[in-house]
């Protein structure tokens, strides 16, 4: 399938925290709930569409326990998104976002567009992590926030596609060059983009993905 | 349509036997890029990856190793990472696939005479046994299968090899599984005629034995049977061995003559490991490398075949058959390059029959570009390729010439046997096999050292502890990103090649026997 542009994502975060589901909601829409422990990286595909531009979202699952960190942190290199993911029933998972920030700062080109996602809302009983300690983590550090459910898929389609439209007002800025691959930016093979039926996803896009509060 | 195409292949071995390389060859693959593919590229089927997932693999800038996934499992929970290289070609050349092939007579083939007589002989003590036999004999055996390619000039020859390799195999060893299996008499020498009756472990066949026949009846072994002239005895996995060996030559053979109607890109080496009746057959055609870390002690499986390896192969080559040269090259080497002011005077070299050195009046040929030229990973043969022995290849051209490169290039395995009934063996011992990107950069005993340090470190329950061991390895052969390139322990370049990586541990080897 063509399109105008690939973005490549990666998805970083504490072991356990969902980043392997929140990848398979978007992806298959489907939730697992036992889902075996990442070992290594694991792909996910899917095309969104923004401002009527097909674009090609290729997202890299890292796995999250330490023994992995220094096998993941090369898959840094040539991502324009990362999603950072915690847990909110769990405080340790958000108490260990600035050694990841830290790692995805120093190993990606400046201009990646993070992400940060407190995920599991769906669970408000055991909430451990309040949004607003998220939102202020998230203004404090330069990025953006949402809380999503990779089960019940709250927010999950707005977590990736949001970020893809920051990514693309990005290179409408000039801010990423396009022609350097390291940027985890590649020029679709030659299209027309306007004539693609719209996949799901375009029409996902239709809907105001500015406000985050709906179902969550 | 393979019959059609048959008797081109008997006339093209004529050539190559023949020595000419001659021009009604080069039609065939020059047209290359106008066929079909034989095989899509991908990567290794066990790794059961999507289109996308293909596509992603190939990062040449993040380099992602790849594991199996936690859902997949290969026979003997056998562990497998890769990574591709870093930019110097778009696909990665490594191929790799693994399977349990299961060996059966072929139906309506030619029963060899001596199953038969076996029981007849009596050299089983009851009924029940031969009863036995029956039945094994229609279930065929059961056989291990790994196998790892190395490709080089593009990806074709690679994919086809992973995807057909074990099919020769399978139809090699279907000619010789019931003598396989009878496996306390000796394979018989010449097919169809009376068996001989000479136990396995006897000293010689004699060729007596099997005209006199009855000699083998109850109670009469023992005697010796008059000698008319000494055969050698062939034990049983020297067929084996055979049977491998004829199964590279035709997965040649399959490639030299498909290519006329597919595009088959370049050639690739081979490094195949079959487990048959207890017995690990590791079978290498190339510089992919196999190593057993037992006990925390190597054993090297294999020997890497190179310019410097088999140089005197080749200079002995090019020495009986010159015009394989072209009239461009010399046989000869010599430390390095001659330069005509140097005429008249007396270097060093040395021919296809000297290990050592001797001086020589330099003379116009010696001017000439030496057949292999280069040191270490940089040898080339012809100043074109790096490897000796492999499958493909059959339309490379020394640059800007009509010179094949082929009849230098062997698709001769060598085969060494190991047999796991020998020892105990060890949850952390295991059959390691790589693709040069490994080896390039680790020596065997940091490989064996990474082994050792990792596996024990492991849950032994653990499913994925020999993935997790192949991954470390291909991390620390590949290394990490810093600003000028991939780095490995102390500050060493990593490698930038595509690298491949098995560790099959061989516990399971031990249930087999």
């Amino acid at each position: 399938m063509t399109y105008a542009y690939l973005f490549k994502y990666i998805i970083i975060g504490d072991t356990g925290v969902g980043k392997s589901c929140l990848l398979l909601q978007f992806t298959d829409k489907r939730f697992q709930p036992v889902h075996d422990l990442t070992i290594g990286v694991e792909f996910g595909a899917r095309m969104v569409n923004i401002d009527g531009k097909q674009i090609k979202l290729q997202i890299w699952d890292t796995a999250g326990q330490e023994s992995f960190r220094s096998i993941t942190r090369s898959y840094y290199r040539g991502a324009a998104g990362a999603l950072l993911v915690y847990d909110i029933t769990r405080r340790e998972t958000f108490n260990h976002l600035t050694s990841w920030l830290e790692d995805a700062r120093q190993h990606s080109s400046s201009n990646m567009v993070i992400m940060l996602i407190g995920n599991k809302s769906d669970l408000e009983s055991r909430r451990d992590v309040k949004r607003e300690e998220g939102e202020a983590f998230a203004r404090e550090h330069g990025l953006i926030f949402m809380e999503t459910s990779a089960k019940t898929a709250c927010n999950v389609e707005e977590a990736f596609i949001n970020t893809a439209k920051e990514i693309y007002r990005k290179i409408q800025q000039g801010l990423f060059d396009v022609h350097n691959e390291a940027n985890g930016i590649k020029i679709g093979p030659q299209q027309s983009i306007s004539t693609s039926l719209g996949p799901s996803a375009s029409q996902q896009n239709c809907r105001d993905l500015g406000s985050d509060a709906g179902c969550c | 349509m393979l019959t059609r195409v048959k008797s081109a292949v008997a006339n093209f071995m004529g050539g190559i036997m023949a020595g000419s390389s001659g021009s009604e060859h080069g039609g065939g693959g020059c047209g290359g890029s106008d066929l079909p593919l034989r095989f899509p590229y991908g990567r290794p089927e066990f790794l059961g990856l999507s289109q996308d997932e293909v596509e992603c693999s190939a990062d040449h800038i993040a380099r992602p190793i790849l594991i199996l996934k936690e859902t997949r499992r290969l026979p003997w929970a056998t562990g497998y990472a890769e990574v591709i290289n870093a930019g110097k070609s778009t696909h990665n050349e490594d191929q790799a696939s693994c399977e349990v092939l299961t060996v059966k007579k072929k139906a309506g083939a030619i029963t060899s005479t001596p199953n038969r007589n076996s029981k007849r002989r009596s050299s089983l003590p009851n009924g029940e046994g031969l009863q036995l036999k029956e039945n094994s004999e229609s279930e065929g055996v059961s056989c291990h299968y790994w196998s790892l390619f190395d490709g080089h000039a593009g990806s074709g020859a690679a994919v086809v090899a992973s995807r057909l390799l074990q099919h020769h195999v399978t139809e090699q060893l279907q000619d010789i599984v019931e003598i396989l299996k009878n496996s306390a008499v000796l394979p018989p020498t010449c097919l169809g005629e009376e068996p001989e009756n000479t136990p396995a472990n006897s000293r010689t066949l004699t060729r007596a034995a099997s005209l006199r026949g009855g000699v083998g009846a109850p109670g009469s072994p023992s005697t010796p049977p008059t000698r008319f002239f000494t055969e050698k005895k062939i034990p049983h996995e020297c067929l084996v061995i055979g049977a491998l060996e004829s199964a590279f030559k035709e997965m040649d053979l399959q490639i030299e003559r498909e290519r006329s109607s597919y595009n088959i890109s370049g050639g690739c080496t081979a490094l195949i490991v079959v487990c048959l009746l207890g017995k690990l057959y590791v079978a290498n055609a190339g510089d992919s490398r196999a190593i057993i870390i037992r006990n925390g002690e190597i054993i090297p499986m294999s020997s890497e075949f190179t310019p410097e390896t088999e140089r005197q192969r080749l200079q002995y080559l090019a020495f009986m058959q010159p015009h394989l040269l072209g009239n461009e090259f010399t046989h000869l080497e010599f430390p390095r390059r001659v330069q005509r002011k140097e005429l008249g005077k007396k270097m060093l070299y040395r021919d296809f029959n000297m290990t050592g050195w001797a001086y020589k009046t330099i003379e116009d040929d010696d001017l000439k570009f030496p057949l292999i030229y280069g040191e270490g990973k940089k040898a080339r043969v012809m100043a074109t390729i790096g490897v000796t022995r492999g499958l493909g290849d059959h339309d490379l051209k020394v640059h800007d010439s009509n010179i094949y490169i082929k009849p230098f290039l062997s698709s001769a395995p060598e085969v060494r046997v190991y047999d796991l009934s020998k020892y105990e063996h060890g949850a952390d011992d295991v059959l390691i096999l790589a693709t040069d990107g490994l080896w390039d950069v680790l020596s065997n005993e940091e490989v064996a050292e990474a082994i050792t340090q990792f596996l024990p470190n492991c849950d032994p329950d653990d499913p994925h502890r020999y993935t997790l061991a192949a991954q470390d390895l291909v991390m620390r052969a590949r290394g990490v990103l810093k600003d000028r390139g991939w780095r490995i322990s102390n500050d060493r370049l990593g490698s930038g090649d595509d690298i491949s990586v098995y560790v099959i541990p061989l516990i399971h080897g031990n249930k087999l026997s």
